[in-house]
């Protein structure tokens, strides 16, 4: 009897050919936001930058809601001092709160988010539970003031900017909450782009009249706030050695990287070398990305650093940076040789051949697959909205990136996404609590996109630490898990705050073994643990 | 110049008539920069003796002085007509017909002279662009430094290459080296789909045409498609192994792809074809210390800042052989490798491309 060759079969070989994509792009049922940027002919360089997404569970239901920082309006007669009219619910930041089914509701206003303060024109958000009181509080940041609200316990917020001292200014872009003194009270860290102001803009490219290139703008310098433990902090800047280091910093991300228990920062900084600061334990910190060989290109070139994420992408256990750029750059990898020394691999990687074309922003690595290595996604656009016309071979509007990591070589995936979008922001979580890892995106003019993940039949472990001794959400704590670390931050990516959960995928393994260092020093291991769960660890109250 | 040679040409011969003693005069009066007295003056010469060839050429060159190449012609043009030889009056007549845009009547005079940049520019006028090149080119070898012939020199090398692409178009507009041509100028133009439109359809009519591979593969290089651009340049090199530009093209894209080892292949062969090139050495250096030959990568970035001193490639190696040193552990030489790097850092362009 000869076989029948059915229409299912010839489909169900078909899709044998093509790898199909890791996400679904979903619509946020509920969410009607839009980044309202407001891109003018006047051509303001804040119009290109916003905006911020946070992933984090602020009622404690275990669901995570969604946080999205707003731009501000923007007319082409904008002077000093300006108004963003962000009164306007238009220009609101906001906050969606997820419901079971999955859904969410806008409860901005209720949470007392609403109206961010007429001068100051959005960018980014960090997360951390800077008082330790259990609930994660939310820091602005601005062109103008920066705000941090406190998170009441109740679903509600109160502006303690004021109390707390971090109000700084400038043009404030990414931020994250990290202990630096390892004190257990989490300290703030701002980048700062340049010194810039409405009175002051610039049109560039002639007749093609675009944004500034940063160059042409003074630079400036972070700024680094310790948390008192009294709900106050104090502005350290210059003792810790941060204004003696100028740049064009976008980008922040924290983490280790020479095993001395102090945490490290990355700045990515825009066209021009990148800062590597490495914390020296007594409250100061030495910036020496060049001598470790994680400022330039392997060229000697500067890199438009925008993104960044410091995770260990290659599972040897220390933290790797990748920094995301311009086209006709490579995106920068630098691989954490011996916790002192990094090699610049973005050829050898894999990640050069698959990035040189596009513009990145924010950026992640996370095990999307749960196959055991971390993969990228990077949130792709131009920064010029009109870089078509002056370059045809480039565009405005990108795919994102996915990459999924094949034991440290990147090799793209299908992200799910089809139609280009002016990506910003990514942030990284677990949104439906499936185990596999989801992105929302951020984008220019227009609402967040949220991809997500189809899921599969690997295992995995998602981490969710309690400190005691040490800062409540475990930041700054080595995570290792089978083989693979993580480095406990929800800070990264660019002007975003990712899930604060530590998801570790872990193939067709169904036990896991886990080891936690904390940033008080103390080791924990746990064995034989079942995979598929979401998982509490606490800190032991004394060391072992 | 000019003025001087005739000036000097004048003074050895005799003055044997009242003539003469205007001639002096006109000669006096140049020297203290009279023209108008210049000109009467040999202008009474001509008249003295209209058969004094000297006198018309000398009027001819104080008419030329004030800008006058109008009134200069019919002076010149008597003086050779008494005497058929003179080569200082076939020049001058040949600019001053050149200045008055008579170009082809200009060019006889202009050889007769040996006055090659003129008869070049004249060539250029009316069409001759062969001549013009040959003409300029000669110029050019006797003064190298020229600027005014070497812009002639590129103007006329243009025209001809314009000429000549536009006789191809005309006459043989669906051939694969007119296709070519188009797909050259789109990428001039950075018109990059184009480009790569005429280049695909030049290589379709003609698979082997000599160079198109390369060139389709660095339209695919400027849009960082490296896969395509290695397919290129690798079926240019096979063409034509014994291009080093085809060598050191696909070893660009090899390493671009971070295929490092095949692209050390690919280099050493570019290098050994035509050594001492920096840019390849600089790669050479570059692919070598990625596939772990820290030997090839020490010696190709050492030779570079042996070649270039001050240049972004020299910085660039220089950092190279920082990293290389740092790496092993050579504080000292590394530290001197980064001093030389930042010394010359500000040669390398800021990273934006637009």
């Amino acid at each position: 009897m000869p076989h029948r060759f059915t229409r299912r079969k010839f489909l169900s070989f078909a899709a044998l050919g093509a790898a199909a994509p890791i996400f679904d792009v979903k619509p946020l049922r509920g969410i009607d936001f839009i980044l309202e940027n407001s891109p003018t002919p006047g051509k303001f360089l804040i119009e290109t930058m916003p905006g911020g997404v946070a992933l984090f569970d602020y009622n404690n239901d275990g669901l995570l809601d969604i946080f999205l920082v707003n731009g501000g309006h923007i007319t082409e007669s904008l002077h000093v001092p300006e108004n963003f009219d962000r009164a306007n619910p238009r220009y609101w930041n906001r906050l969606y709160r997820q419901n079971r089914d999955g859904s969410f509701a806008d409860v901005t206003q209720s949470a007392g988010l609403a109206n961010a303060g007429k001068a100051n024109y959005g960018m980014a958000v960090a997360v951390g539970d800077y008082d330790n009181d259990g609930y994660p509080d939310l820091f602005v940041t601005s062109y103008g003031k920066n705000v941090l609200y406190h998170n009441n316990g109740d679903g509600t917020f109160t502006d303690v900017t004021v109390k707390a001292g971090v109000a700084g200014g400038g043009w404030s872009v990414s931020a994250g909450f990290f202990d630096y003194n390892n004190d257990g009270n989490l300290d703030l860290f701002v980048t700062r782009y340049m010194e810039w102001d409405a009175d002051h803009n610039k049109v560039c490219g002639g007749d093609w009249h675009t944004y500034c290139p940063p160059n042409v703008f003074p630079a400036t310098t972070c700024l680094l706030y310790r948390n008192r433990g009294d709900g106050t902090f104090e502005d350290v800047s210059a003792r810790a050695g941060f204004t003696a280091k100028k740049g064009r910093a976008l980008g922040a991300a924290f983490a280790d990287y020479d095993g001395d228990g102090f945490t490290d920062i990355f700045v990515s900084n825009d066209g021009m070398q990148q800062y590597l600061f490495h914390n020296n334990g007594d409250g100061t910190f030495n910036e020496c990305a060049l001598e470790s060989g994680a400022a330039l290109t392997s060229d000697g070139k500067g890199l438009s650093g925008m993104g960044t994420v410091f995770q260990d992408y290659d599972n040897d256990g220390r933290p790797d940076v990748i920094v995301t750029v311009l086209p006709r750059e490579l995106y920068g990898l630098y691989h954490n040789d011996d916790g002192r020394l990094f090699t610049y691999q973005s050829l050898e990687t894999g990640l050069g051949a698959l990035t040189s074309g596009s513009s990145g922003w924010g950026v992640g690595l996370e095990d999307f697959d749960n196959d055991g290595w971390k993969d990228l996604f990077v949130a792709q656009s131009h920064v010029l909205d009109n870089v078509q016309q002056i370059d045809a071979s480039l565009r405005y509007k990108e795919l994102p990136l996915l990459a999924l990591n094949h034991s440290g070589r990147f090799e793209r995936a299908d992200s799910g996404v089809t139609t280009p979008i002016a990506a910003r922001g990514a942030a990284f979580g677990d949104i439906n609590n499936d185990g596999y890892m989801d992105v929302v995106i951020s984008t220019l003019g227009g609402p967040p996109v949220l991809l997500l993940n189809r899921g599969g039949n690997n295992h995995w472990l998602t981490i969710i630490l309690r400190g005691t001794r040490s800062n409540r959400d475990g930041y700054g704590a080595q995570v290792r898990v089978n083989g693979q670390t993580r480095f406990a931050t929800s800070a990264g990516s660019y002007v975003c705050a990712n899930d604060k959960r530590l998801h570790f995928g872990l193939g067709a393994a169904e036990k896991a073994t886990v080891e936690v260092l904390w940033p008080s020093g103390t080791k924990q291991s746990l064995s034989d643990v079942r995979a598929d769960q979401f998982l509490e660890v606490r800190e032991p109250p004394e060391r072992p | 110049m000019m003025y001087l040679f005739v000036f000097a040409w004048l003074a050895g011969q005799a003055a044997t008539s009242d003539a003469m003693q205007h001639m002096q005069s006109g000669l006096e009066a140049r020297q203290q920069h009279q023209v108008d007295t210049e000109i009467a003056e040999f202008r009474k010469a001509t008249e003295l003796d209209p058969a004094l060839a000297d006198a018309f050429v000398n009027l001819g060159a104080a008419y030329m002085e004030k800008h006058d190449y109008g009134a200069a012609i019919a002076p010149l043009k008597r003086a050779l007509d008494l005497s058929p030889d003179l080569a200082v009056a076939h020049q001058f007549l040949g600019y001053a017909l050149l200045a008055q845009g008579y170009a082809a009547q200009a060019i006889p005079h202009l050889e007769r002279a040996g006055a090659q940049e003129a008869l070049g520019i004249a060539q250029i006028e009316v069409g001759q662009l062969n001549e013009a090149v040959r003409n300029f080119s000669a110029a050019l070898a006797k003064r190298p430094d020229d600027p005014d012939l070497q812009y002639y020199l590129g103007h006329a090398s243009g025209l001809l290459s314009k000429a000549s692409i536009d006789t191809l178009l005309a006459t043989h507009p669906e051939s694969a080296r007119a296709h070519q041509a188009l797909a050259e100028n789109y990428f001039v133009l950075r018109q990059m789909p184009q480009a790569e439109k005429e280049y695909l359809e030049a290589l379709r009519l003609r698979p082997d045409l000599p160079g198109a591979h390369l060139e389709l593969g660095q339209v695919y290089a400027n849009s960082t498609q490296w896969p395509k651009a290695e397919a290129e340049f690798r079926a240019e090199a096979k063409f034509r192994p014994g291009s080093a530009e085809a060598a050191y093209r696909l070893g660009a894209a090899l390493l671009q792809e971070g295929k490092s080892h095949d692209a050390l292949v690919e280099l050493k062969r570019a290098n050994d074809l035509k050594p001492e090139m920096p840019e390849t050495l600089y790669s050479l250096g570059k692919a070598a210390a990625l596939d772990g030959d820290n030997a090839t990568a020490e010696r190709s970035w050492l030779k570079v800042v042996e070649l270039e001193k001050d240049t972004a490639l020299a910085a660039q190696s220089h950092f190279g052989l920082a990293g290389l040193y740092r790496k092993q552990g050579k504080t000292a030489q590394a530290q001197r490798q980064m001093q030389e790097f930042q010394k010359l850092q500000g040669a390398i362009g800021p990273p934006r491309s637009e």
